[in-house]
């Protein structure tokens, strides 16, 4: 039997909206340590990899390990059904092959229970081993957002430079070519609307706009945003989920006349 | 006679440097280009220039033909036995002919009785065989070219004839404007005659007088009627033009002279004792020698009108001993390039000669460039150099003088590639390998332009004499396959798959040793022996002979132009007999376009009792002779239909009027009776033929007579053919569609309840020249008979020999829609014939091979055990198969033609796209232009165009990529699907269950070896039992499952052998296929299932087997 229980069902709500984008249904590794999960996107390009603690959750309880395979694309409707502020029960019964979705609302008057099938998916378990970075950029989140949202108006790839005083983010196309440039924020007041930059070396790395899109939809989960680049390593992508755990995105840079 | 003429063969030795040929022979070959096929009426300008047009066509190259010196009794024909001319008579099969220009004078060793002509002379030769297999040559003489051509006045009379003659003489003379040094009169005669117009009905008492003008050479007949077709004036008054009609001056030459003689394609022609010469041959002590020509192993001149041409009837319907060759050459190509004459050898040519009628080859033999291990039963040949490889085989096709070379692709590969890089090497005595010593065989360009085909580029080869049946464009013209390759025809129609070797393999198996190149001679062997399988077992040599004699056009014409000249060879034979006279119609394009036929909207829906289909048998043709439509009925003039009776002639829907039979029969419909009577007797003799193979042969011909019954109609109706009248045409439609109207009102008002049936009928679908009805009885024994009374009814109110025919019965019968149905075809109440199937994609070769497995699967479930929901539990499977990645990939595989270049296509396509990457990664297996080119779709990002996801099936494979199954479940299977579930299920009901069910929630997610990231990620193993990701990674099971440990290793272990049983089984196969199992396979044939099934199970095996390590169980101990 696995269940588990969050206060704030919105923050599941966010998860299952960040990953949706990039892959429609993936593997839940779920363990008394808490949920994990890893999963390619269909072309290969891009890996995302979500860790929610148990501590995080509310109750958590899981008798033995379990993988659950889920349509990220049905429950994220399920979970539009939700209220702002209910909370949010999930639980897998043993040998069953369908997951309960339980949502109360915050006065106990309203309760609703979704029944979703399970998947049966036979996929590999994959990771990216972890790195030393030569470089972490962390920034506001509706800041990236907005940066990824406007290159790709200029084109589709982004050339990410970091140097000492700051991270240029620039891209062609069509139109011409634009570019935006962080500065290094110097007085720290509130962390997560800062700019820092951590490097050791320099880098000067090319993406593909659309998928750092696609990332952002993460975004509504952590105000802040750490973005992790080395030379031909892909970048990753964090976003942290308050006390729980993380949702890392990983993107393998494009290399100059590759067809990807 | 004490000659002594028992010679071998000809042998051309010492006669080698005689005389150029004679400056003056000219060599007129038909224009083969194809010149009347239907859309290339267009360019087919009046004023072009016919004159130079034909000198043009004429160019054909001479030179010194090697002489022939027999080398082996094996390959050259049997020895010809002395033949006295005088009390011999000479009896052969005519396969081919053509006509040349003789400067020598009619030979004075013939009949003195009659003019012998001197200077230039139209000679025809005919090519043919004797019943011993002896090659012979007849130079017919005497037949002199002639057309005709209106009178310029009413007043002119037999005594201006000769006014006429002159004055056209100087007319012709100057339009040729000294381009020909003939002395002689080119225009021999101008004649009065009494025959009219076949075109528009005229009283036999008013047959007009026409000219008949002869002339010296064939190619001023396309002269002439230009100059009297733009004003000729016959007083020379230059002021006084007259503008002439002309007849049969745009009819080959050689279809009216074998009308003229009563020949038809391919039959026996005898020319009786006495009345022929043998060349070469001294004859009453006149030692008048004429010019050999040919490397026939007799040639004779005789008189045209000697010969006495048997139609084939009876025993003159057998077939001579010809001789086929097969034949296919390996090149070694480059790396990345494909092979080019001018810079890649030619390291092999296999060659397969077999005589007509015979079972096995006689000759087979490999000519090979270095040494090469011998192979059971078959000559191989080694030679030193490329040089002498190509030398020694033109000299064996020159001894083993075969009648018909056929091959795969020869035309437009083999055979040029073996001109051009005879050229390179400069090998002057390889290119004679026609029939004629001195004529150079040579491959010209030539684009052919049909409805049928479509724009097709081709080379022509000329082989005077000789027929080049190209297997490849037989089967392009008359099948139509999902591939064209020789593998996937041999599969297709042999069961025999061959191995594909690529190109870069060839020239790596030719470097190496004896044994590599054994190798490389038994898969080219292979390659020439197939065609001749498959031409047995086709029957297509013998179903186009079938079709010359028909139609009297030579082989020739039938595989190199269109289907109008049958049809115009046909008319001809009918013009002769009744005295009538095609006109040469001038070409103005209408665009006046004319209502098709009806198609009665299809009530939609699964019916579940009989539904009898009534067909009208050979609509059109029947149509025609019922209401006697034909040129000759026509009625032109409205001021004539006055003087006829009302029951003498008919007025047509469309307004037109045609005199009935009872005032004359026209011509069109004689020739169909006599076309659908031939048809009625194949068909009888398909009844009664009790081999199956035999009977698809009858039915191909009864086949062929039904096309070329209804290529009449089509004929009339092509508004750039040589005879279009809309008239004809246009009612015949008309009447059709009348007709299907008229029997739908007829069987709804007959058939009700009202009347005393059971039921009331309806029509529920209607197309062309059938009908489908519901009586609404439940038994197929009601159906049938209510079918019968229906179409009896109905046949009696249509004028003979229309008739609306009972033929089947659908049960259950499914129809979709407009030409979408399918159902089980009852002819006997007690079992069905077969599934019919129309539109559905069953056959559709843009389509995966999936989609037409399960669809016609879905079909026999549905339609033969009537199971609809097996066949829904089967879908389910399928589905199930492809979301967990357990679906062949060959069955996933798309295939379409790479017909242009990258930036010829206007918008992007998958395969031209794939075709651009793998260029990209490898040049050398890179698809070329008109390859086929393979693919399947993986996914991509969203909204990822489908052009950009096409990928190379192989390199799917080898790179574990993985397969975009939404793809192919939501654009390949759900349409097709839906379409014939919906009927049964209901719209809504079908997506849900078929599409959405719980079969699909079983995936297996593919990880691929490339994509941006695979190099960076790592893989976890995880539990064998029950897939949680291990603590200990290289371990088997977890904690949990390591009780079960042996089981679950038993299971592995289990399927492993599994795998390897099955690896072996198709490593066997292939072995088996390739004709030698103890070497390696190298076969990578991109049409051959096994060959994707082979790679699979090899990744596979690896892949378990790592598996199986990872239980750290020491076999040994085990």
């Amino acid at each position: 039997m696995f269940e588990a229980r969050l206060l704030n069902g919105s923050i599941f709500a966010k998860v299952i909206e960040g990953l949706r984008e990039l892959v429609n249904e993936a593997t839940w590794e779920c363990s008394s340590n808490g949920i994990t999960l890893q999963a390619m996107d269909s072309s290969h390009v891009a890996l995302v990899s979500l860790v929610m603690r148990s501590e995080g959750f509310e109750t958590y309880r899981c008798d033995r390990n379990m993988s659950l395979g889920i349509s990220l694309v049905s429950m994220s409707k399920v979970l539009k059904t939700m209220g702002k502020d209910d909370s949010l029960t999930i639980r897998v019964n043993d040998d069953s092959d369908s997951i309960i979705i339980a949502m109360e609302s915050r006065n106990q008057d309203k309760f609703a229970d979704y029944e979703l099938r399970l998947m049966d998916l036979d996929s590999e378990h994959l990771g990216i081993p972890d790195t030393d970075y030569s470089c972490t950029i962390k920034m506001p989140s509706s800041e990236f957002s907005r940066i990824c949202r406007d290159m790709s108006i200029m084109g589709d790839s982004v050339l990410v430079c970091t140097t000492k005083e700051g991270v240029k983010f620039s891209a062609k196309g069509d139109l011409g070519q634009g570019s935006i440039r962080l500065v290094q924020t110097t007085n720290i007041e509130k962390e997560e609307e800062a700019v820092i930059i951590e490097m050791k070396e320099a880098v000067a790395l090319t993406f593909a706009v659309r998928y750092l899109s696609m990332f952002c939809k993460a975004a509504p989960l952590s105000p802040q945003v750490g973005l992790s680049l080395s030379e031909d390593t892909p970048l990753m992508c964090e976003f942290k989920i308050a006390e729980m755990g993380h949702v890392r995105f990983y993107l393998a840079p494009k290399i100059e006349d590759s067809e990807n | 006679m004490s000659t002594s003429n028992n010679f071998k063969r000809k042998s051309f030795a010492g006669q080698n440097s005689a005389a150029p040929p004679p400056s003056g022979t000219q060599i007129k070959r038909p224009k083969r280009a194809n010149d009347d096929d239907d859309d290339d009426f267009g360019n087919d300008d009046p004023a072009f220039d016919d004159a130079d047009l034909e000198n043009k066509e004429n160019a054909i190259e001479l030179g010194h033909g090697p002489a022939y010196e027999p080398t082996n009794v094996k390959w050259s024909r049997p020895d010809i036995p002395s033949i006295d001319p005088l009390k011999e008579k000479l009896v052969f099969q005519q396969i081919d002919l053509d006509t040349y220009t003789d400067t020598d004078g009619t030979p004075n060793i013939l009949d003195k009785s009659r003019p012998h002509a001197h200077g230039h002379n139209t000679v025809i030769r005919l090519y043919g065989v004797t019943d011993e297999g002896h090659s012979i040559m007849a130079h017919l003489h005497g037949y002199i070219p002639y057309f005709y051509a209106s009178l310029p006045s009413e007043t002119f009379t037999a005594a201006d004839c000769e006014r006429f003659k002159q004055n056209f003489h100087a007319a012709l003379r100057s339009e040729m404007r000294g381009k020909d040094t003939i002395a002689s009169d080119i225009v021999l005669s101008v004649e009065l005659e009494h025959k009219s117009s076949i075109y528009g009905f005229q009283a036999d008492s008013k047959r007009q007088q026409v000219l008949k003008i002869c002339v010296l050479l064939p190619r001023f007949i396309a002269t002439s009627r230009r100059i009297l077709e733009g004003g000729f004036s016959w007083t020379g008054n230059k002021t006084q033009l007259d503008g002439y009609k002309t007849f049969e001056t745009n009819i080959d030459f050689e279809i009216r002279l074998m009308a003229d003689l009563n020949m038809v394609g391919c039959n026996w022609i005898e020319i009786p004792a006495g009345k022929y010469s043998i060349r070469e041959m001294v004859t009453r002590g006149i030692t008048h020698q004429l010019k050999i020509h040919s490397r026939c192993q007799m040639e004779v001149d005789v008189w045209a009108h000697d010969i006495i041409s048997y139609p084939t009837e009876g025993d003159w319907q057998r077939i001579a001993p010809l001789r086929i060759m097969s034949y296919d050459i390996e090149c070694a190509g480059r790396k990345g390039i494909f092979p080019e004459p001018e810079h890649d050898p030619v390291i092999q040519i296999a060659s397969m000669v077999i005589r007509q009628g015979d079972k096995e080859e006689f000759i087979k033999t490999v000519f090979t460039l270095g040494t090469c291990a011998n192979i059971a039963g078959v000559e191989v040949i080694e030679c030193r150099t490329e040089h002498e490889l190509l030398e020694k085989w033109s000299d064996f096709v020159r001894e083993v003088d075969p009648d018909i070379i056929t091959g795969y692709n020869i035309q437009n590969f083999d055979f040029s590639y073996l001109l051009a890089r005879a050229k390179t090497l400069n090998i002057p005595t390889f290119p004679y390998l026609g029939r004629l010593k001195d004529v150079k065989t040579t491959a010209r360009v030539t684009v052919l332009q049909s409805k049928q085909l479509g724009r097709r580029e081709n080379k022509q080869i000329n082989l005077e004499g000789r027929i080049l049946f190209d297997l490849l464009l037989v089967l392009l013209r008359e099948y139509k396959l999902r591939s064209y390759t020789l593998n996937a025809v041999s599969y297709h129609f042999l069961q025999q798959q061959k191995e594909d070797v690529q190109h870069s393999i060839i020239t790596d198996l030719q470097n190496g040793n004896a044994q590599t190149r054994h190798r490389l001679a038994v898969y080219c062997l292979k390659d020439a022996y197939l065609p001749l399988r498959l031409l047995e077992k086709l029957m297509s040599l013998i179903n186009y002979m079938e079709m010359a004699r028909v139609t009297g056009v030579p082989m020739n014409y039938l595989l190199q132009r269109g289907q109008q000249i049958k049809v115009i060879s046909q008319i001809l034979r009918k013009c002769k007999e009744k005295n009538l006279l095609i006109p040469a119609m001038k070409i103005n394009e209408t665009g006046d376009d004319f209502i098709g036929a009806t198609v009665i909207e299809p009530i939609r829906g699964y019916y579940d009792t009989p539904i009898t289909t009534l067909d009208f048998s050979s609509l059109y043709p029947s149509i025609m002779q019922a209401h006697n439509l034909c040129y000759s009925t026509l009625i032109t003039d409205g001021r004539m239909k006055q003087n006829l009776a009302e029951d003498e002639y008919i007025t047509t829907p469309t307004g037109n009027c045609f005199v009935t039979a009872k005032v004359r029969r026209g011509l069109l419909p004689e020739i169909l009776e006599n076309l659908l009577s031939a048809r009625k007797r194949a068909k009888q003799m398909m009844k009664e033929e009790t081999d199956e193979f035999r009977k698809k042969v009858l039915d191909g011909r009864q086949n062929a007579l039904k096309i070329s019954a209804n290529s009449v109609y089509g004929f009339t109706g092509a508004q750039v053919g040589k005879l279009p009248c809309l008239e004809i045409s246009q009612s015949v439609t008309s009447f059709g569609r009348e007709m299907i109207e008229k029997t739908k009102a007829l069987v709804e008002s007959e058939f009700t309840m009202s009347k005393g049936f059971e039921h009331d009928a309806k029509v529920i679908y209607g197309d062309t020249d059938s009908v489908m009805i519901k009586f609404g009885v439940k038994t197929l024994e009601e159906a049938m008979k209510l079918g019968r009374l229906a179409a009896t009814t109905v046949s009696s109110s249509f004028p003979s020999p229309i008739k609306l025919e009972f033929e089947k019965c659908y049960y259950p019968y499914l129809l979709i829609n407009k030409k979408r149905y399918a159902g089980l075809y009852f002819t006997r109440p007690d079992k069905h014939d077969k599934m019919d199937c129309k539109g559905i994609e069953t056959v559709r070769r843009d389509n995966c091979e999936l989609v037409s497995n399960l669809i016609s699967t879905c079909l026999i479930k549905l339609l033969i055990e009537r199971d609809p929901n097996g066949a829904v539990e089967y879908v389910k499977n399928v589905i199930s198969d492809l979301l967990c990645n357990r679906i062949d990939i060959s069955q996933l595989v798309i295939s379409k033609e790479l017909t242009k270049t990258d930036s010829e296509y206007s918008n992007k396509q998958p395969h031209a796209e794939l075709a651009h990457k793998m260029r990209k990664r490898d040049p050398g297996s890179a698809p070329n232009l008109g390859d086929r080119v393979p693919y399947v779709i993986i996914p991509g990002t969203k909204n990822q165009p489908a052009y950009e996801r096409a990928e190379d099936p192989v390199y799917v494979l080898d790179n574990n990529v993985p397969i975009d199954t939404k793809y192919y479940l939501e654009q390949q299977i759900s349409k097709p699907l839906l379409r014939i579930f919906e009927p049964i299920l209901g719209d809504a009901k079908a997506e849900s269950i078929l599409l959405h069910g719980e079969h699909t929630t079983v995936k297996t997610v593919v990880t691929s070896k490339v994509g941006g990231l695979a190099s960076f990620i790592t893989k976890k193993d995880k539990c064998i039992g029950c897939k949680t990701v291990l603590q200990e990674q290289g371990t088997a099971l977890c904690s949990y499952c390591k009780e079960k440990e042996g089981d679950y290793y038993q299971k592995e272990i289990e399927s492993l052998q599994e795998l390897e049983e099955k690896f072996t089984r198709l490593w066997t196969e292939c072995q088996r296929c390739q004709g030698a199992r103890l070497e390696d396979v190298l076969c990578t044939n991109r049409d051959c299932s096994i060959f994707y099934m082979r790679r699979k199970v090899q990744k596979d095996l690896g892949d378990q087997n790592r598996l199986i390590s990872r239980f750290n169980v020491d076999p040994l101990n085990w």
